[in-house]
C-alpha cells in the first residue's frame, strides 16, 4: 500500500473540517495518521456482500423507550 | 474502626448493627484525609453530603429499615458518570465545571440502595487519553508504591478501593479500563457483558466497546454490586433485556467440573507474558485443578485483529463525539488525548464499517471458542511499573491481553492472583460466555477463598 502523501492528508483534513489547526496540532494529525494507516492497510476490504457489520440497533429496545 | 473491611464484611456488620454507617464513614474520611493528598483518588470529595447520607442510613437502620448491603456502605464513581449537582468532568479542562441535571443509571440504582456516594473518582480525560500532567487533574497514584501507576482509565477507582477509602466503585471499560486499574492495583473488576449494566449518563468513550461495571476489594463484593446496577435500561440504546440471576447467590465456591481454557499462543507467542507473571499464572491454573476444573489450550484469532478492529472504530467514534471541540479549541484537550482520536477525522466511512464486520468475525470466532470451554484464563497484564508519560503513539502500537473481551463482548474480571519481588499485584483475567457473569464471578470467588491474597493492604495506608 502506498503511503498517503503529506499534501493528501492535508485535504483529508481540510475536509475533516481540520484545515485551520494550528501548526503544532497538524503535525500531531501527520504523525498519528501516519500509524492508523497501517492498521487501515490490515483491515480486509473485499468480505462477502452479505457480512453484517456489529452496529448495535435493537427496535425493541427503541420501541420500549416511548 | 482501624481496621480494612471488605463491602460484604462491613455490610454484615452493618446489618447486624455491629457498625454503624457513620463510624464505617469516618473511617474512609480519616484515610483519605491520611494519603489521598499524595494518592490522588479523588478528584471531587462530597464529604458533607456523604454524611448527611451516612446518618440517614443509621437512623433508617435503627429503625428496621435496612435496605440491603450497600446500605451505608461508602462508594465513589469515576468522574465520567454523571452525578446530578455534583461537578462531572471526564478529568478534562473542557468539562471543568460541567454539573449534570440527572444521575446517571447507576448512581439511581447505588443510591436507591442507600449507598453512600464519598465522590468522584480520577481518570484518564474522557476515560482514554493518560496518564496525563496536561489536563485537569494530575494522575492518580497507585497505593502499593506510589511512584508505580495505578493504570487506566478507572485509576482512581482501583487506587480508592486498595486504599480503603471506599467499599466500591463504578469504572468503565472500553479497552479494558476496568481491569487494567483492578490488576495494578491488586483489586477485583468487572467487565459485564455489554449490555448488561447500563451505560446511561457515562460519559462515552466508544459506543461500540464501552461497558460500565463494578470494582471492589473482593470478587462477593463485585457481586453485590453487580445484583443492583445489572438489569436492563431502555434508555439505554446497547441494553439488553435478560433476566439477570443473583450473583451473589452463584458464590458457591465450587469450580469442579467447569473446563477453562488457556490461549497460549496469545501469552506465550505473540505477547510474551514475563516468567514471573506466568509463574503466577501458571500457580494460579495449578489452584483450579486442585478445585476440580479441567484446563485445555484454546485457539483465538490474533490480539492484533482486536485491536485493530477496537481502534479504528473508537477512533472513529471519538472523533464524532469530540471533532466539534477538536475545530474550536483543541488546546483545551490533553496532549495524549488529542494525538488519540485527532486521526479519527480522517477515517473513511468504509473503513470503519469493515472495521465492524471485522469486529463481527472476531466476535463471532470467540463466541466458537466458548462453546467448547466455560471460561477463558489469562493475565490482566503485567504488574504496575513506574508513572509516567507514555509516547503518544503507544496507543497504536501497544498490544494487550483485555481488549479482545471488550470487542468479543464478553464478560471478564480481574483478580489479584499474587505479588512481585517489589509487592505489586499479579492479576488473572477470567473471561466467560456472553451473560455468564455467574460463572466468571463464582470462579474467581473460590480461587479468592483458598488463595491469601486478600489479607495485604497497601503499606501506605498500614
Amino acid at each position: 500500500m502506498t503511503a498517503t502523501t503529506e499534501e493528501e492528508l492535508r485535504l483529508l483534513a481540510a475536509k475533516a473540517g481540520l484545515g485551520a489547526l494550528p501548526a503544532a496540532y497538524q503535525g500531531e494529525l501527520l504523525s498519528a495518521y501516519r500509524h492508523l494507516e497501517v492498521m487501515l492497510a490490515r483491515i480486509a476490504q473485499d468480505r462477502p456482500h452479505g457480512d453484517e457489520p456489529a452496529h448495535v440497533f435493537n427496535a425493541a429496545t427503541f420501541a420500549r423507550q416511548g | 474502626m482501624t481496621e480494612f473491611l471488605s463491602l460484604a464484611e462491613a455490610a454484615r456488620r452493618i446489618e447486624r448493627r455491629d457498625l454503624s454507617p457513620v463510624e464505617l464513614l469516618d473511617a474512609c474520611l480519616a484515610r483519605i484525609d491520611a494519603v489521598d493528598a499524595r494518592l490522588g483518588s479523588f478528584v471531587t470529595l462530597t464529604r458533607e453530603r456523604a454524611l448527611a447520607e451516612a446518618r440517614a442510613a443509621e437512623a433508617a437502620i435503627m429503625a428496621g429499615r435496612y435496605r440491603g448491603p450497600l446500605h451505608g456502605i461508602p462508594y465513589n464513581l469515576k468522574d465520567i458518570f454523571e452525578t446530578r449537582g455534583i461537578r462531572t468532568t471526564a478529568q478534562s479542562k473542557l468539562l471543568a465545571d460541567n454539573i449534570p441535571a440527572a444521575d446517571c443509571d447507576a448512581q439511581e440504582k447505588l443510591s436507591a440502595a442507600g449507598g453512600v456516594l464519598l465522590g468522584k473518582a480520577a481518570t484518564w480525560e474522557f476515560a482514554h487519553g493518560g496518564p496525563s500532567w496536561d489536563v485537569l487533574f494530575p494522575p492518580c497514584r497507585n497505593p502499593w508504591d506510589l511512584d508505580k501507576d495505578p493504570a487506566g482509565s478507572s485509576s482512581g477507582s482501583g487506587a480508592s478501593i486498595a486504599a480503603g477509602l471506599v467499599l466500591g466503585s463504578m469504572g468503565s471499560d472500553t479497552g479494558g479500563s476496568i481491569r487494567g486499574p483492578a490488576a495494578a492495583n491488586g483489586v477485583a473488576g468487572l467487565k459485564p457483558t455489554y449490555g448488561r449494566v447500563s451505560r446511561r449518563g457515562v460519559l462515552p468513550n466508544c459506543f461500540t466497546h464501552d461497558h460500565a461495571g463494578p470494582l471492589a476489594w473482593t470478587v462477593e463484593d463485585v457481586a453485590i454490586l453487580m445484583n443492583l446496577v445489572a438489569g436492563f435500561d431502555p434508555r439505554d440504546p446497547g441494553s439488553v433485556e435478560l433476566p439477570v440471576p443473583d450473583y451473589t447467590a452463584a458464590l458457591t465456591g465450587e469450580v469442579k467440573g467447569l473446563t477453562i481454557g488457556v490461549p497460549y499462543r496469545w501469552i506465550e507467542e505473540e505477547v510474551p507474558a514475563s516468567a514471573p507473571t506466568r509463574a503466577a499464572l501458571d500457580a494460579a491454573l495449578d489452584t483450579f485443578r486442585a478445585l476440580g476444573a479441567t484446563l485445555r489450550l484454546v485457539e483465538l484469532p490474533p490480539l492484533h485483529r482486536y485491536e485493530d478492529a477496537k481502534k479504528i472504530i473508537a477512533m472513529a467514534e471519538l472523533y464524532a463525539i469530540h471533532g466539534p471541540d477538536l475545530r474550536k479549541r483543541p488546546e483545551l484537550f490533553g496532549a495524549s488525548l488529542r494525538y488519540r482520536i485527532i486521526a479519527g477525522g480522517l477515517i473513511r466511512a468504509e473503513d470503519y464499517i469493515q472495521a465492524m464486520r471485522l469486529r463481527t468475525e472476531l466476535a463471532r470466532a470467540m463466541q466458537a471458542v466458548f462453546a467448547e470451554v466455560d471460561l477463558i484464563m489469562l493475565p490482566s497484564g503485567e504488574p504496575a511499573k513506574t508513572l509516567q508519560p507514555q509516547p503518544p503513539e503507544s496507543l497504536f502500537t501497544r498490544i494487550g491481553y483485555t481488549t479482545a473481551f471488550n470487542v468479543g463482548g464478553n464478560p471478564a474480571l480481574s483478580l489479584c492472583m499474587g505479588f512481585n519481588e517489589e509487592g505489586m499485584p499479579f492479576s488473572l483475567q477470567i473471561a466467560g460466555r456472553l451473560f455468564d457473569e455467574a460463572t466468571v464471578l463464582r470462579a474467581g470467588d473460590a480461587y479468592e477463598r483458598v488463595t491469601p491474597w486478600r489479607d495485604r493492604r497497601p503499606a501506605l495506608v498500614g
